[in-house]
């Protein structure tokens, strides 16, 4: 008896240990924010994709913002990347375009299953290393103005079609304890990202940045300098508060929904903020008043612009395979599987559901949208034309000053002459860097 | 004399036997990324794998001449020195002095202030540096209470008016003295004061006074920002303060455990000769505290040239780098923006080129003006 007992627990041991050996390991480095509403119903989209692939066994690290880009770029320089990255088309992720660290997806994902995307996210043009690098999941526009109607209404105001109408109500608003416009300027990308490139896009317009990087103009130059003006010109009015540049990131929402201001200005991805979150059944604005109190807008015209309507937009991030994983192998196997499954009809509507954005690809449609995610699309038909989010046109070294002048403008430390300077410095630099 | 120098050489031998491990784990883990990060600064490295990657090599000093060249990292060190000379000059004699307050049993509850003052440094930096953050922000309770002050005086000055010049009733009066009360910043609000304003006063029911007078405050009331962490010039002040407010404790323990390692005759001695409490502060404990006042100074001068994760959490080095310190330089050129590894590893040569002047500075001013224990 004691001997088939000994039997059975070997033949255990060793299906078990057969078992474990035909498991495959994955590690996924995601950006998400615990805090966001729908973090849990995320983590639920995950855990399918675990209970349903028994033998792979997905090692996840989860972070966001800025410690997500410090960690990434860690992993970079010391070479340990994770099998599966989320990733940017550009920006902050350059150092794994430029160096090739993620693989080409177009072939490992297949023609078949890239038709069922929107052609300009499957074009590899659009991304830093021109390949397909990540599959982005949308397409981002940086530049919205999330608008309290209520409020505006309430005091006989309408949403402006002007910079002069905005600069005109904010005497009213700030009667009434309002800011006009609220941006969380603590972070330096904000303003760049979500404004001034809306800004370039209208004043001077992509073939001026494209002539600017290629030495025929220079940042330098009467153009450019007015785009910066403007934004000093913005603070000057009161238009932007100079006291935003000490407002964090994440505190911005919720001053908005509280009612502290009649515009934020923000990228479309912030709608998630405010949605309903399942797992506590909580949003930072109620959906009926998503509906009824609530709208996006464009930033109204810019004097002296040239592209009228013109917003920024860049291709969205998206998930990428780390190129250390050899071809062919059940790693890379695995990282596919998991990426098609992140990209199914499935999980990208429930994705839409959630408010994360409005998902590329071309067969999810959804009637459980919250009224916040159905008026960004709309936002989204509505904007005529895209132009450069300039951290997605220029490199690290030269929109880095830029960030860092746009502070200092809001400060009032530097001129926009001075600031333009420093940009071409970068340029100059980075072009006898490239020649 | 063979036997001796058998022996001379098995002790060798084994002393060799035993530090050898020890020496090789200490140049590993210590010498090995020294001398890798002069190597790195020396070099023009971009990332990813040292050897079989992108080919690399040795470029000279061109980073160090970046940096001197950097309005970035004089800024970064300005500030460095900063909280090194508050933290050398004022955690020291601070510690020093509530140390001896307790040793001296000069104040009551010792153990309950040695308590107090120690608290800060028992609770971790970064929740230190984000509530002090909400403490110094727009929103937080400094700015609130000053602003409230502000609009109190402000809006009694508006009734005033109102009352005197019988609001809207007169409004030309009511808009000239309306500007000769507000700040300058009304200029901001209103491009031409006297007539836009008047414009603006004009748009309310002429009954409704208490709205009127209301509205005016939230929209001319003198308001300060808060703005103290962003300012060029002052923006440090707070993060000295709260580096005091932080270390003073730690300071105060070493003393106070060295103070009660004096021998209390030369103190008592001291007394039956007439000496004063200052006089014993300055020539019997000072002296005797003096190589433990250098090396606390060490102490010191290395936490405030490698303190990060304070400043991280209080402003991360901004807004526009106006608190940047070395280390969150170090930290931005090597993992913010565009990654330049060789520039980074430069200024971590630079932060501990820096700190072994500054030693060698105290270990000198000890040998000279310092006490025999």
């Amino acid at each position: 008896m004691k001997k088939k007992i000994c039997s059975v627990l070997v033949f255990l041991v060793i299906l078990s240990m057969g078992a474990y050996a035909q498991k495959t390991t994955i590690t996924v480095f995601d950006y998400i924010d615990a805090t966001a509403p729908g973090y849990a119903e995320n983590e639920a989209i995950w855990q399918k994709f675990i209970d349903e692939n028994p033998d792979i066994t997905l090692v996840k690290e989860e972070l966001s913002n800025e410690p997500f880009h410090q960690k990434l770029a860690a992993y970079v320089a010391a070479g340990t990347l994770p099998d599966v990255i989320y990733m940017y088309p550009s920006g902050r992720s350059t150092a794994l375009h430029e160096q090739k660290l993620v693989k080409d997806l177009a072939p490992l994902l297949g023609k078949d299953f890239l038709s069922n995307f929107i052609p300009s996210v499957t074009d590899p043009s659009g991304q830093k290393g021109k390949y397909l690098a990540e599959l982005p999941q949308s397409i981002t526009y940086t530049t919205v103005m999330f608008t309290n109607t209520k409020l505006l209404s309430d005091l006989g105001l309408k949403v402006p079609s002007t910079y002069a109408e905005l600069k005109a109500m904010a005497p009213k608003l700030k009667a009434k304890g309002i800011r006009p416009v609220l941006m969380a300027n603590k972070d330096d990308w904000v303003m760049q990202s979500c404004l001034f490139s809306t800004i370039v896009g209208r004043m001077l317009g992509d073939e001026w940045i494209d002539n600017a990087l290629a030495g025929k103009v220079k940042f330098t130059d009467k153009d450019f300098v007015k785009a910066l003006e403007f934004v000093q010109t913005m603070y000057k009015d009161g238009v932007i508060g100079r006291d935003t540049i000490q407002i964090s990131y994440g505190e911005a929402p919720a001053l908005f929904a509280e009612g502290k201001a009649a515009f934020f200005i923000d990228g479309d991805w912030r709608q998630n903020a405010f949605l309903t979150d399942a797992s506590s059944g909580k949003a930072l604005i109620d959906p009926k008043l998503q509906q009824t109190d609530f709208g996006f807008y464009n930033f109204p015209a810019i004097p002296g612009e040239k592209n009228p309507g013109v917003a920024s937009a860049v291709l969205g991030c998206g998930y990428g395979i780390s190129a250390s994983i050899p071809a062919g192998s059940d790693k890379e196997k695995a990282a596919v599987r998991l990426l098609k499954y992140l990209y199914s009809a499935d999980v990208q509507r429930q994705y839409l559901e959630l408010g994360r954005y409005i998902t590329s690809r071309k067969d999810v449609k959804s009637d459980k949208l919250e009224p916040f995610t159905m008026k960004m699309v709309q936002y989204h038909d509505s904007v005529p034309k895209t132009c450069y989010v300039l951290d997605g046109a220029l490199d690290t070294s030269i929109y880095t000053p830029l960030n860092l002048g746009l502070q200092q403008i809001g400060l009032g430390t530097k001129t926009p002459e001075e600031v333009a300077q420093s940009i071409q410095a970068a340029v100059d630099a980075w072009r006898a860097a490239h020649k | 004399m063979n036997g001796t120098a058998t022996k001379l050489e098995k002790d060798r031998r084994a002393y060799w036997a035993m530090v050898l491990p020890s020496f090789l784990i200490y140049l590993f883990v210590f010498g090995f990324p020294i001398v890798l990060a002069i190597v790195l600064s020396l070099s023009n490295y971009s990332g990813g794998k040292m050897f079989g990657g992108t080919p690399w090599r040795i470029t000279g000093f061109q980073q160090y001449l970046r940096l001197f060249t950097d309005p970035y990292f004089w800024n970064a060190l300005k500030n460095n020195i900063y909280i090194v000379l508050i933290s050398v000059f004022g955690q020291l004699p601070l510690g020093f002095v509530f140390a001896y307050l307790i040793y001296r049993k000069t104040v009551r509850f010792e153990a309950f202030w040695q308590g107090v003052l120690y608290v800060p440094a028992m609770i971790s930096t970064i929740v230190v540096g984000i509530l002090w953050s909400i403490i110094f922000s727009p929103y937080g309770p400094i700015a609130d209470t000053a602003n409230h002050y502000y609009a109190d005086t402000y809006s009694a000055k508006i009734s005033g008016i109102v009352q005197a010049t019988g609001g809207l009733s007169n409004p030309d009066a009511l808009t000239d003295q309306i500007i000769k009360a507000s700040p300058k910043t009304i200029h901001t609000v209103f491009s031409d004061p006297a007539v836009d304003l008047k414009d603006f006063l004009l748009s309310y029911d002429p009954s409704d006074t208490a709205t009127l007078e209301k509205d005016i405050v939230n929209l001319l009331a003198p308001r300060w920002n808060a703005d103290f962490l962003s300012k060029n010039n002052i923006a440090m002040i707070p993060i000295c303060f709260v580096t005091l407010w932080m270390w003073v404790g730690t300071y105060l323990l070493i003393f106070l455990a060295n103070m009660q390692k004096i021998d209390r005759s030369i103190i008592e001695a001291a007394q039956i000769d007439g000496a004063s409490e200052t006089q014993i502060m300055g020539r019997v404990v000072l002296p005797s505290l003096s190589k433990v006042i250098a090396n606390s100074a060490i102490l010191c001068i290395s936490g405030s040239l490698s303190g990060f994760a304070l400043i991280l959490a209080m402003t991360g080095g901004g807004p526009a780098r106006v608190t940047q310190v070395l280390s969150i330089y170090m930290y931005d050129k090597a993992f913010m923006g565009a990654p330049d590894y060789p520039l980074a590893n430069a200024i971590a040569i630079m932060i501990v080129l820096f700190s072994l002047l500054l030693v060698a500075l105290m270990f000198a001013l000890e040998r000279r003006f310092g006490g025999k224990e």
